[in-house]
């Protein structure tokens, strides 16, 4: 064996792109592996980049076992889970794109959750408890709110991401939003108040958008587009033939 | 560069949004309170996030399970060191806990029989009763039912990536303490908050992050919520008693510490060896989670440790018998489903079969101890006969608070803590604030003293790194504050902490404001060491073993002694510990306890020294039994006395 391939079999070559400020600065890193046949996931590297080169370096994680939801990060690209995400040579790590960064690999992530303040289960209480809900509504509740699904949602492009803006709450919605209103819609508890309620804020968020848009992808297999956004699209469609 | 100090006030200041966290602030916001909400995490993403979703809930399997039974259920199984009043206060508020997050959006599964919800098919390990909901998506159920009771209320502000830095108090005529407000670093902001309120309600969590990566918590439990309230002068109670998962996973980096069996999966033929295959540890499914973790711990330590520093789980047996190992692999597979699913993914195909080894390591789960409180969630403090000290208008529910286990944890009854006691500080809290009149303009000093403090530590000069002081932190803590003790131990640490105290003023720290890691990994830090410094007292203090305390050095602590809790609380330069006298249960019950586990282990023993042919009949139909009750869905917690029937032993 040569001496490059011995060195391959110890070390990761990959790009961690930190930010400070407004300014984006990648640094190369060299992963070292603890055995020949480790596969790293993305937040192994993370976590041995902190203890070694970079002490300071910021980046989101919880539970390291995909239940959280918080470590997304960008992979070439692409949102994914960091806690479960293995590593390749030469990728390169970075902060979502389709949030605004504070620092390194973290995100601002509240102006979503804030966009339905005040308007979900409005009136609640006094409804009977016991009844069964749908396997709908349990694949819907199974989302870990990671916001991989916001990559190339036209409707979230329509939202300002510019951290120099103070915006406590994004005007356009996405899929995680619509996901939350269409389980309101798919909650056998909801009155039908609610329920018209929250198809009312999709429309509000912008749910004209998804008309013209292919769907979309959610980081852990939830049917979004056929259990989200077509159902809400047809009980719009409804109310409108009323 | 300076963090700019921004001003806020209002009658309730949450911490954290948890379980513990959104009840309080939910309720504490329909009784009329204006609330605040802050947490490290965004909204809603914590332990009970990424819990296993199983809660108990009283008669929920049956008709007579009576308050007094569940409530007596928590005693016996703490080993007497829970408070009675805030065990009854749990068995009486479990159902309308329940109720209120139900109303939030938590969905079980409903009986066609009884029109409720249905609970686990068995009563789960200690629990006297059916008792246990599961639901679909286990903890993250729960997180979505509480981010809605939050989101859904335009009242209550939140605000996620802030970090309650400390406590702020002032000295009352008659020398008790009063809350006056809190100061928190916003890092999303890059702001210091000084929140002026005049109730507190601590729900921010555990400390399990002190042993990481040997852990399978959140990583935000750096013990935030017991030292901030000990630096503010509450008392912490039971401080040693920690709870331990026996067998974890010790590798790949990314699968470290996450929960791969319990002590029940390991089931009638699981044995544990160390590196030479020589058995340490037979009969596991009966033995607790604190032996089989003291075992592997003692084998570590004469150097007979696996690679890892761990211990073998040898299940071969099991899966070896021809006609009853076909039904163990699907217990084992049904009972722990994520369990199950982490040794999928992080072992070898003839490991996750059964037909080799597992390497296993304890793991830290879930702190029995904390903040003082009584029922009603409100900081205690003082010996009875004297004047009670505790700090006025602070509130502690869910991992936060200690008093409701005492030694022991039940399984499935945290997510039901976090319900009953977020519920009920977020009520007395706003009832607090609601007889206080505002702050005394002169203490807004003592913000502005902190914030300087604080503001000092931005570009700090130094050579060390917080985040690297930290694993060292954690390696010790491991070493001398983990699963097994000594006194030698137990003086390791605290000197550890000493030298480890002062490094800080030579840590690092950039000058950015916003999203500092730096300075956020040094405030955790400090709040690790203060909290590191508090166990190790409180585990000097009890001088033998007791539930999630394990001695090596001293014995048992007998179960028909006197029980008492530790207490501990930061005074002038050090930590003053005394003991808490705690009611014991009546000897009757005690023995009748002691007898039923005595025939399990006389059972158990038989079995084993059976030949082949016969032991695998039997188990044939035990299992047979188990599974067909259950109707193939065994659900065993993590954590749960069900998970480890040897936990009944110590009682
Ligand atoms: C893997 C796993 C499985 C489990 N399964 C079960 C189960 O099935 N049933 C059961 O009953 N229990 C279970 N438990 C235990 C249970 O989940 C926890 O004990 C419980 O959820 C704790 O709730 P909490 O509200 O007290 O704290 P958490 O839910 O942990 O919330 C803590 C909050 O405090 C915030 N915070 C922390 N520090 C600060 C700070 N300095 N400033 C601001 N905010 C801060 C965090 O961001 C978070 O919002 C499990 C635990 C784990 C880890
Ligand atoms: S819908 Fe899917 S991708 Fe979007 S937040 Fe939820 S889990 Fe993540
Ligand atoms: S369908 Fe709607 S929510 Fe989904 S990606 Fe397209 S615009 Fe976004
Ligand atoms: S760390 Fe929790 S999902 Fe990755």
């Amino acid at each position: 064996m040569t001496k490059k391939e011995t060195r391959a079999r110890k070390y990761l070559n990959v790009t961690i792109v930190t930010h400070l400020e407004g300014k984006d600065m990648p640094v190369n890193f060299k992963y070292k592996k603890r055995h020949d046949r480790e596969k790293p996931m993305a937040l192994d590297v993370l976590l041995q980049a902190q203890e070694t080169k970079l002490p300071e370096l910021a980046f989101r994680y919880g539970c390291r076992a995909r239940n959280c939801g918080v470590c997304t990060i960008d992979i070439n690209g692409l949102p994914r889970i960091a806690c479960r995400s293995v590593v390749r040579e030469n990728d390169k790590l970075k902060a979502m794109s389709t949030l605004p960064v504070i620092t390194d690999l973290v995100v601002r992530r509240d102006q979503i959750s804030r966009q339905l303040r005040g308007k979900i289960y409005r009136n609640s209480g006094g409804n009977d408890l016991n009844v069964d809900a749908s396997e709908d509504y349990h694949e819907l509740t199974s989302c870990i709110e990671c916001y991989a699904c916001l990559h190339n949602c036209p409707m979230h492009e329509k939202n300002s991401i510019d951290p120099s803006e103070s915006n406590e709450r994004y005007e356009y919605g996405n899929p995680f939003s619509l996901l939350k209103l269409q389980t309101i819609v798919m909650d056998p508890v909801s009155s039908n108040s609610q329920k018209s309620d929250a198809i009312t804020q999709a429309v509000n968020l912008g749910l004209d958008t998804c008309l013209n848009c292919p769907g979309c992808k959610c980081g852990i297999g939830i049917d979004l587009k056929g259990k989200v956004v077509n159902p809400l699209i047809s009980a719009l469609k409804k109310i409108a033939d009323e | 560069m300076q963090i700019s100090l921004v001003w806020k006030q209002y009658d309730v200041l949450v911490v954290g949004s948890g379980g513990a966290g959104s009840n309080a602030a939910e309720t504490a916001s329909e009784m009329g309170a204006s609330v605040l909400v802050v947490a490290k995490d965004p909204l809603s993403a914590s332990d009970t996030k990424i819990s296993e979703g199983i809660a108990t809930v009283r008669a929920s399997g049956s008709e007579d399970d009576t308050e007094d039974t569940l409530s007596e259920n928590l005693q016996l199984a703490g080993g007497d060191l829970p408070d009675a009043n805030i065990t009854s206060a749990f068995a009486r508020d479990s159902q309308t806990a329940y109720d209120k997050v139900r109303a939030n959006g938590l969905r079980p599964k409903i009986s066609a029989i009884t029109k409720n919800p249905d609970p686990l098919p068995l009563p789960m390990g200690g629990h006297t009763k059916r008792r246990s909901i599961g639901h679909k998506n286990s903890g993250v159920a729960f997180g979505h039912a509480n981010w809605n009771s939050i989101v859904k209320d335009a009242k209550i502000d939140y605000k996620e990536d802030c970090w309650l830095v400390d406590i702020i108090t002032e000295n009352n005529k008659d020398h008790s303490k009063s809350i006056i407000g809190a100061l928190i670093y916003d890092a999303q902001r890059g702001e210091l908050l000084a929140v002026v309120c005049a109730s507190i309600v601590v729900a921010s969590g555990g400390l399990s992050t002190i042993y990481f990566p040997k852990t399978d918590t959140m990583r935000g439990n750096t013990g935030d919520s017991y030292a901030i309230a000990a630096r503010a002068g509450a008392e912490l109670v039971d401080m040693e008693q920690i709870q331990f998962l026996p067998f974890c996973l010790t590798s790949p980096p990314a699968f470290e510490g996450l929960l791969g069996g319990e002590p029940v999966t390991a089931s009638y033929l699981g044995v544990l060896r160390d590196k030479n295959k020589k058995v340490i540890l037979d009969g596991v499914y009966l033995r607790t989670r604190a032996e089989c973790s003291a075992a592997i711990m003692k084998a570590v330590e004469d150097g007979r440790g696996t690679k890892n520093g761990g211990a073998y789980l040898d299940m071969t047996a099991n899966k070896r018998a021809p006609k009853s190992g076909v039904y163990f692999m699907n217990f084992l597979k049904g009972s722990l489903p994520s369990a199950y699913n982490n040794v999928r993914q992080a072992m070898s195909k003839s490991e996750a079969q059964c037909e080799d080894l597992w390497e296993v390591r304890p793991s830290a789960h879930y702190m029995m101890g904390g903040i003082r409180v009584d029922e009603n969630c409100s900081s205690i403090g003082g010996s009875k006969g004297l004047k009670n000290d505790g700090i006025l208008g602070l509130f502690a529910a869910g991992q936060a608070m200690g008093g409701l286990f005492g030694a022991n944890r039940l399984g499935s009854t945290s997510l039901t803590e976090g319900a009953v006691f977020g519920q009920r500080a977020g009520k007395n809290a706003a009832n607090h604030a609601r007889n206080i009149s505002g702050m005394n303009p002169l203490n807004k000093k003592l913000f502005m003293e902190k914030a300087k403090k604080i503001n000092s530590l931005i570009g700090q000069k130094g050579h060390l790194h917080a985040s690297r002081i930290k694993l060292s932190v954690q390696r010790k803590c491991w070493e001398n504050l983990g699963p097994i003790r000594d006194e030698a131990r137990l003086n390791k640490t605290k000197l550890f902490i000493s030298k480890t105290r002062k490094k800080l003023k030579n840590v690092k720290i950039s000058n950015s404001t916003k999203w500092n890691q730096g300075l956020i990994e040094y405030l955790e830090l400090e709040n690790m060491i203060d909290t590191a410094e508090l166990m190790a007292i409180a585990a000097l203090e009890r001088k033998g073993s007791l539930g999630g305390h394990v001695r090596a050095d001293c014995r048992n602590i007998s179960l028909f002694s006197k029980p008492y809790s530790t207490i501990v609380r930061f005074v002038n330069n050090g930590v003053n510990v005394t003991r808490l006298p705690r009611k014991q249960t009546e000897f009757k019950k005690l023995i009748k306890f002691k007898f039923e586990e005595q025939k399990k282990f006389l059972g158990a023993k038989i079995l084993r020294l059976m030949p082949m042919i016969l032991k695998d009949r039997v188990l044939e139909k035990r299992y047979k039994k188990i599974m067909n009750i259950q109707k193939a869905s065994i659900t065993v917690q993590p954590g749960s006395v069900e998970a480890a029937f040897g936990d009944r032993k110590i009682l």
